[in-house]
């Protein structure tokens, strides 16, 4: 029976879904060799399992293999995990798990021969997509479960209420109404509800620690979990979970992979009692503490005295695999760039900071009970354009600075529980770093509020001063032939271009396509004359070209040096992007006329800052650069709308011309649209309640040809259509139907007609 | 004979021997000038076994049409003038007791004529026009206890007059549901007009009806009788019934509408279009057919709230579209 087949249909549907749910769990996490074979071989038994049901049901005979093709179906993926185990690519035992459930619910659904089996197999492949869903941080996670809610209750209505659906009286003639219906307000629903919702999502995107062992487990427990310490869970802690701060798993990131003799000393004698040397620092509630103790490896620099009291020797845990390069680590938009030093003066070969470290006060805000401190010269902007504002997370690693890498105009920071204004200080030039200490204690982790800036306000504030000479003094530029090659170059970049943005644009547009990075080849520049005349540098030899060359536009600019966020640095398994040594970027930035500076990146291979443009402007920009095709597009557009009548009739005998081969009916069917829409060009639309028949004759009236034609097709059409198949043929139509209408009558006819029958 | 055995009569006898009713067609036309539609609906009313309501202004040709159309069929025309004293027995006959034999005697009324043209119904008691109209339902009447089978053609024309309703009956909707069409024959066209007047002229002294053609080449009640069950072997596909069906229920839903079209309203509109269909020589009933008797079937069996039932059966067929060819 056609009903209990499509039911079968849509379980078996349903539960290939949630088979489907697990893949993007799977997928970046497995080698796909492994993933795709195991995937395949799904869909390969399944296609056994279902052409060996379908012959058997043809034969009528009784043949254990469609049930044996199913149980392996059940059974394939833990076929697999051992497979992949031995094969020495192991999959987690969790992952393996959840598409077995997947895999059940499949071999269920091709099997059942009853609903209440079917129900079963529709109940689990429902908890798989749930949970899958449930763990995924995957941004359009929601996706699954929707569509598999909406299969689900396809499926319910042919079950249950197709009865109902035919009990109904004014449904009787159109029972199609009511499924898509109820479809439709579920989706309505089901999008109230996650409307509802949808800024809870945001927070609950990560999962608590030890919610979900999927990473965790060591090696000795799970081959495939990853890399970690201990449990696992601690290696998430100390990686992924940004709000780690302070003394948590510190040890593996600063694993010394060569211990010192010191080192070995510790090791086997046990340390040093310290002589404390405190820095600042703020007490946080005993919960937070996580004991550390048997995993701490540290180095120790030698020093001038050796102690003899000491404490007993800890037992030290070798970690072969704790390993973390990382500088820093940046929860946040990925290809951009991270600010750390300033310079603003230079000389013709050294650049020259003139800020200090001198504490500006910064403003306490509290924003949801956390204490936030702002640059009281750009909270305004944050105040105002809170839209505009965007929070990343910055965890030091290894930085042996004061100073916090912070991307360029960065408002405000906020350490968690951090509530003290003397831990943070500003510099004159906008620079954040944590006064009165050596270094920033590794692992902390910032919470940084950066404002973006719109390129229309780059274009509003962007006023050369020409009055004031460039900074630095006349000999900024160095010798006089650097000079004047810079200012040739500038000339050469920005002709043609009047606003300074357009001007500064075209510089760097310039620097970017003519000259080569080279950081340490051996033809690389080695001064800056030497890079204007070989084009050929590292980025600081860019950045100092770039920010000179806007002086020469009449801006300010300085010289910055800090780290490049590579655009694939993001690892989405860990969550932040791991900021290396090799990272460090020297970049320029540009003051506006309202203080702010925004930078610029001159050297290629590095992804530019992004200044989106509003709305407004684009249109704007588009306008200008592409009026004459604009205006061109409009003309021909209103031309082929004038002419619409012509080149679609064309288009629509071209068609019917092609078409000889279709069957009668489906020929009339197709000469009647033609028809149709032609007199629709024609402005002769046929009447909703006015059967075509009836139309046609109206229509053709007026002129005697076309009438009989009419009359004719219309006859042959009534016949295929309304006729009874038994009935004897009409007088000629067991001859080819004439549609000698559709030759006749062309948009121009019926033009022409239309004016005829008034009169 | 009855209906059921009608309709299950062995097709190729039944299609062999259709009679042609174009002689009366043809006929008719040549007595009526330039109302070639308004016939067709009145032969298509004949051939559904339904019967004729005209509901026109004096002089436009009510009375000649009727008797054209008895002669046509060649059937009795009886004729019955409604006045307000005109009494039930004037129109089905009564029993007279008589002296000679002793007994009574049932003297058959006009009722029992193939042809009945009831001039000015709305102009007779209420009481007259049930008993007509009783036995137009029926096609017998009962007197004295007895029943008496009337002509298996019975075909009632009644005209009404339109206007001067002073003094009249007005039909109940309830009875008028019983006439299968209303036609307004309405005033002949300028060329018609130009015959109507040559033909006064050329032959003054003869009798009107029969000076354009002649009655004796149309058709006889026996092959009317074979038409009539013919008509209804004319068969109607499931679409061209639900659109039929779709037209019924939007009458009854339409907010103009006091009284929508009945289950029986419904039969006789599928019956004419079928009638309609086999005048058009076809043997099967298409969207146009039922959308062309549309306003007949309509006009005389919708109740409206004040709007004009022209207004509202423009609506009604405007607002369910018609099968199409797909």
């Amino acid at each position: 029976m056609p009903t209990w087949s499509r039911r079968r249909i849509e379980t078996v549907g349903l539960a290939v879904w949630g088979i489907a749910a697990v893949i993007p769990l799977r997928f970046p996490v497995e080698p796909r060799g492994w993933l795709l074979a195991e995937l395949g071989s799904l869909g390969l038994v399944l296609l056994i399992a279902e052409t060996a049901r379908k012959l058997r049901a043809r034969d009528g005979r009784a043949t254990r293999f469609p049930y044996g093709a199913t149980a392996v179906l059940g059974s394939l993926p833990v076929v697999f995990a051992i497979a992949a185990r031995v094969g020495g690519s192991p999959i987690a035992i969790e992952m393996s798990t959840l598409t077995t459930c997947g895999a059940v619910s499949l071999a269920i659904a091709v099997a059942a021969l009853t609903d209440r089996t079917r129900s079963l197999s529709l109940i689990l492949s429902g908890f798989l997509v749930l949970f899958c869903v449930s763990i995924s941080d995957h941004r359009y996670a929601a996706v699954w479960p929707m569509v598999w809610m909406l299969g689900c209750i396809w499926h319910l209505i042919a079950n249950h209420w197709e009865r109902l659906d035919l009990a109904m009286p004014d449904a009787v003639q159109r029972n199609w109404t009511l499924r898509p219906s109820i479809l439709i307000s579920t989706l309505l629903l089901l999008a109230l509800g996650a409307y509802a919702v949808k800024d809870r999502m945001a927070a609950s995107q990560r999962l608590g620690i030890g919610l979900l062992p999927t990473s965790g487990g060591s090696r000795w427990s799970d081959p495939a979990a990853r890399s970690g310490v201990g449990s696992g869970d601690a290696a998430i802690a100390a990686r992924d979970h940004a709000e780690s701060f302070g003394a948590v798993d510190s040890d593996i990131f600063l694993e010394s992979t060569e211990s010192s003799l010191f080192d070995m000393v510790n090791d086997m004698l046990g340390e040093p009692k310290q002589r404390n040397q405190w820095e600042r620092r703020q007490a946080v509630g005993h919960e937070r503490l996580i004991p550390s103790h048997q995993r701490s490896a540290r180095s120790e620099q030698g020093a001038g005295s050796f102690s003899t009291e000491r404490l007993p020797p800890q037992r030290h845990q070798h970690f072969q695999d704790a390993r973390e390069p990382s500088v820093v680590q940046w929860d946040g938009p990925t290809g951009i760039r991270l600010a750390m030093q300033r310079y603003d003066s230079f000389d013709g070969s050294q650049w020259f900071q003139s800020a200090k470290l001198a504490r500006q006060p910064l403003t306490r805000v509290d924003i949801d009970d956390a204490p936030w401190f702002f640059d009281p010269r750009l909270r305004t902007f944050v105040t105002d354009h809170p839209d505009a504002t965007s929070v990343g997370l910055l965890k030091i690693i290894r930085l042996d600075s004061q100073r916090l890498p912070v991307p360029m105009l960065t408002a405000g920071v906020h350490i968690k529980q951090v509530d003290r204004q003397d831990f943070f200080g500003i510099t004159d030039d906008g620079s954040f770093f944590m006064p009165g200490r050596q270094r920033v204690p590794p692992l902390t982790v910032v919470h940084v509020a950066s404002t973006t800036l719109s390129e229309d306000a780059i274009r509003r504030h962007l006023v050369p001063s020409r009055s004031e000479p460039p900074r630095g003094g006349p000999n900024a530029a160095g010798s006089l032939t650097t000079a004047d090659a810079l200012t040739s170059l500038v000339r050469t970049a920005t002709a043609g271009w009047t606003s300074p943005y357009d001007q500064l644009d075209a510089c760097l547009a310039k620097l970017r396509q003519e000259f080569t990075f080279d950081r340490a080849g051996a033809s690389s520049a080695r001064s800056l004359a030497e890079f204007l005349q070989t084009r050929r540098g590292g980025d600081h030899l860019f950045a100092t070209t770039a920010a000179l060359m806007a002086r020469e536009l009449g801006l300010s600019s300085r010289l910055v040096t800090g780290f490049y966020v590579r655009p694939n640095a993001f690892d989405p398994g860990a969550g932040h992007a791991s900021i290396l040594p090799r990272d460090v970027h020297v970049w320029a930035e540009v003051q506006l006329a309202d203080g702010r500076w925004f930078e610029i990146e001159p050297t290629p291979g590095y992804r530019p800052p992004s200044y989106r443009p509003s709305w407004a402007l684009r249109c704007r920009q588009f306008a200008a650069a592409a009026w004459p095709l604009l205006v061109g597009g409009l003309l021909v557009l209103a031309a082929l709308y004038r002419t619409r009548g012509l080149w679609i009739d064309w288009g629509l005998t071209a068609i019917w011309s092609l078409t000889g081969w279709l069957r009668p009916r489906q020929r009339v069917r197709l000469a009647i649209r033609i028809i149709e829409t032609r007199a629709r060009l024609a402005g002769q639309r046929r009447p909703s309640g006015k059967s075509q028949r009836a139309w046609l004759e109206q229509l053709t009236l007026a002129d005697a040809r076309l009438a009989a034609a009419a009359r004719k097709f219309c006859d042959a059409a009534d016949h295929l259509f309304f006729g009874r198949a038994d009935d004897d043929p009409l007088p000629g139509a067991t001859e080819p139907i004439e549609f000698e209408l559709v030759e006749l009558l062309h948009v121009s006819t019926l033009i022409a007609l239309t004016q005829r029958t008034p009169s | 004979m009855n209906l059921t055995a009608d309709t299950q009569l062995p097709k190729q006898a039944a299609h062999h021997a259709v009679p042609d009713v174009s002689p009366l067609r043809d006929y008719l036309r040549g007595v009526l000038l330039g109302k070639p539609h308004q016939i067709d609906l009145v032969v298509a009313c004949l051939l559904s076994r339904g019967h004729l309501l005209l509901d026109d202004l004096p002089g436009t040709g009510k009375t000649t049409l009727a008797k054209a159309l008895a002669a046509g069929i060649q059937g009795r025309l009886a004729r019955v003038q409604c006045t307000p004293d005109l009494l039930p027995a004037d129109i089905t006959g009564f029993s007279m007791f008589n002296q000679k034999t002793r007994e009574f005697e049932f003297l058959p009324g006009p009722v029992f004529a193939d042809v009945l043209l009831a001039d000015e119904l709305n102009r007779t008691t209420p009481r007259t026009q049930s008993a007509l109209l009783e036995a137009m339902a029926e096609r017998q009447v009962t007197i004295d206890g007895k029943p008496h089978p009337l002509s298996p053609t019975f075909f009632v024309i009644a005209t009404q007059n339109p206007i001067d309703a002073h003094g009249a009956y007005p039909v109940p909707e309830a009875q008028l549901d019983r006439f299968a069409i209303k036609l307004r024959i309405g005033y002949p066209d300028r060329e018609a007009q130009r015959r109507i007047l040559r033909r006064e002229v050329l032959d003054p002294g003869h009798q009107p009806p029969a000076a354009d053609a002649s009655a004796a080449a149309a058709l006889s009640l026996d092959d009317l009788q074979q038409l009539q069950r013919q008509v209804q072997t004319v068969s109607v596909h499931p679409r061209v019934a639900d659109y039929l069906i779709d037209l019924v229920e939007a009458s009854r839903t339409d907010d103009g509408v006091e009284l929508g079209i009945s289950p029986r309203g419904m039969m006789r509109w599928q019956a004419i279009a079928q009638a309609w269909a086999l005048l058009k020589e076809r043997r099967f009933v298409t969207p146009t057919d039922v959308a062309d008797v549309a306003h007949a079937v309509l006009s005389v069996r919708l109740l409206t709230r004040g709007e004009s039932v022209d207004a509202v059966i423009q609506r009604i067929m405007a607002s369910v579209p018609a099968p199409e060819y797909q």
